[in-house]
């Protein structure tokens, strides 16, 4: 039974179009020019497919400039910030979801977690910076992971909690009645029913880290410690472009987090409301 | 904890008896959380006192200075100028982004019904999200620039314009540059909050308006309006405070300029404190920028109340 289509899902179907290429058009001129030759790119007018199409660009930044490495670093810098942070975040999430607290506490701990969402990082990387400085891991990996880890905390405590609280306590309490230590019931029994969100959340936090930009900048300053995102924006300010590799480290920087976020694209939005909101698409 | 064998019943979060207030049991989920959670304060509070003991001190000298550091701000025509930028970029974004966001939720909710072609919004919606701050400011810089910017050519061709642009050399069009990137990754955003928001107004309240014979006006204002309250206000909050600490792309696309058009706090702070070493003032300032968000935050938390934490 279809019908005729109204004014208004007329108007709905040329809004979306109009913003399909609005969304997709810059992501597409991004690819494109990143697999072009140069020579192709100052071209005039230019050209809508790459002509001379080439994979030369991705190569000459990722040998030629040793991007290779900062590629290395961001993957090594939020693995190892993932991990710490989804260990951590459940070192907090568990006791005060399944064990007696006071709800002040509960509340005032998730509030205050909450908070470092909201904490600018310039507040804290200029003290950081003179700390780091002072210890002698300025230009570390290490400093990086350790603010990439603290700022992975609200989004993975408030998931994990999430979650945890839609484990019925009735599967603990049974296997705690049969004789199974806490220990044993966590590893057991709830961690594998918290398997989907925990996939979820470890794809998420990687992926919000992998975009981090201020951190990296302030507290590294060569090849051994910087990552992907201060390689990109190097490259855009330096006084001569070469605009094609510009934008091929431009695309392997937004690759990643998007095939990520497809993947986990189901918990993406309640991840960045802190579960205020659920998605089903 | 381990091996512990208690009641059913005993425990889910409901307070334990004054009898075993003061056994090892009532302590556990403490002693379990102080760990992390010292080592997260000494990590983040460490250097946010530390910031207060940079903001009173001469930094070289390390003198006490007292609120000098604070004054100094007020007479800084350039902290005022940066401060006057933010404003401007915070307001349009937020502004533009929820107007956007909320309008073409509201059409897309009444007028879309396919689950595919939902998904498919959904998606692409996402994309801009999750892309890093400073590609999307690739993305700019290849739409923008002078010369080879496909933008110019687009609207050459269209014969809006005769003339190039220079779009990030002239004040104005490179503070529409800066504010439309964020505009363009994050009303999205707001869309699918809102989209998602109005998915959860009941059907049967909808029913029974529109039975009494609401218009669609009417419907938005007095049903789905007052239902994405509280929705709204969490995204303005996020919002506000994402825009006000703005960096990453601005960096990449403007770098602050021309002269210092788009130089908004976190640029000010950060030149000021990285190119300059005015880490003192710099400390003071980024005080400011914690103060203003902190209020953002309350009025989140307090009025949210109960919805977002508990």
């Amino acid at each position: 039974m279809r019908r005729r289509p109204s004014f208004w899902q007329v108007v709905a179907v040329g809004v979306v179009v109009v913003l399909g290429v609005v969304y997709l058009f810059p992501f597409y001129w991004m690819v494109v020019t990143a697999l072009k030759p140069l020579r192709e790119f100052y071209q005039f007018p230019p050209t809508l497919l790459p002509v001379h199409a080439t994979v030369g660009p991705f190569v000459s930044v990722l040998l030629g400039r040793g991007y290779l490495v900062l590629l290395r670093n961001s993957v090594v810098a939020c693995l190892a910030a993932v991990g710490a942070g989804m260990v951590v975040a459940m070192l907090i999430a568990y006791p005060i979801t399944r064990l007696p607290v006071s709800p002040a506490f509960r509340r005032g701990l998730l509030n205050w977690i909450l908070s470092l969402r909201f904490l600018p990082p310039i507040v804290v990387v200029i003290p950081f910076f003179d700390i780091v400085r002072h210890l002698g891991l300025y230009d570390n990996l290490l400093s990086v992971v350790l603010l990439y880890t603290v700022f992975s905390l609200p989004l993975a405590t408030w998931m994990l909690r999430g979650s945890l609280l839609e484990v019925p306590m009735e599967i603990e309490e049974a296997a705690l009645v049969d004789g199974a230590s806490r220990f044993y019931a966590f590893f057991k029994i709830i961690l594998p029913q918290l398997a989907p969100a925990l996939l979820a959340t470890t794809v998420i936090s990687f992926a919000l880290a992998w975009s981090e930009f201020m951190f990296a900048f302030i507290l590294t300053a060569t090849p051994r410690s910087q990552t992907l995102p201060i390689g990109v924006a190097s490259l855009v300010t330096q006084f001569e472009i070469i605009w094609n590799e510009m934008a091929a480290v431009g695309t392997i920087a937004a690759v990643v987090p998007i095939v990520l976020l497809l993947v986990a694209r189901r918990h993406v939005i309640a991840a960045l409301t802190f579960g205020a909101v659920r998605e089903k698409a | 904890m381990q091996g512990t064998i208690v009641k059913a019943g005993a425990r889910g979060l409901v307070a334990p008896g004054p009898l075993s207030s003061r056994s090892s049991r009532y302590w556990a989920p403490y002693l379990l959380v102080a760990p992390p959670v010292l080592l997260i304060a000494s990590l983040v509070i460490y250097p946010l006192l530390y910031n207060i003991w940079l903001s009173v001190h001469h930094y070289r000298t390390g003198e006490f200075v007292g609120l000098y550091n604070f004054a100094q701000a007020l007479a800084d025509p350039q902290f005022l100028a940066s401060l006057h930028a933010t404003a401007i970029f915070v307001a349009s974004a937020l502004v533009v982004e929820v107007l956007l966001g909320l309008g073409l939720a509201l059409l897309i909710h009444r007028t879309i019904r396919s689950g595919w072609a939902r998904t498919v919004i959904y998606i692409l919606f996402l994309l801009p999200m999750v892309t890093p701050p400073v590609a999307a400011g690739v993305i700019a810089r290849l739409i923008y620039t002078p010369t080879y910017g496909v933008l110019n050519v687009l609207l050459m061709r269209l014969g809006v314009i005769h003339q190039e642009i220079l779009w990030l050399a002239r004040p104005w069009t490179a503070m529409f540059a800066v504010v439309s990137v964020d505009i363009w990754q994050w009303m999205p955003f707001v869309f699918l909050v809102c989209f998602a928001g109005l998915q959860g107004v009941p059907l049967d309240t909808v029913e029974a308006a529109v039975v009494d014979g609401a218009d669609g006006w009417r419907l938005f204002r007095h049903i789905e309006l007052p239902h994405l309250e509280t929705l709204l206000l969490l995204v303005v909050v996020f919002r506000f405070t994402d825009t006000f600490r703005v960096f990453d792309h601005v960096l990449v696309l403007t770098g602050g300029g021309p002269g210092a058009t788009t130089e908004f706090l976190s640029v000010y702070l950060y030149r000021n404190a990285f190119k300059f070493f005015n880490l003192g003032y710099s400390a003071a300032l980024s005080l400011f920028v914690l103060l203003v968000t902190s209020v953002a935050f309350t009025v989140l938390t307090r009025y949210l109340g109960r919805e977002v934490t508990a």
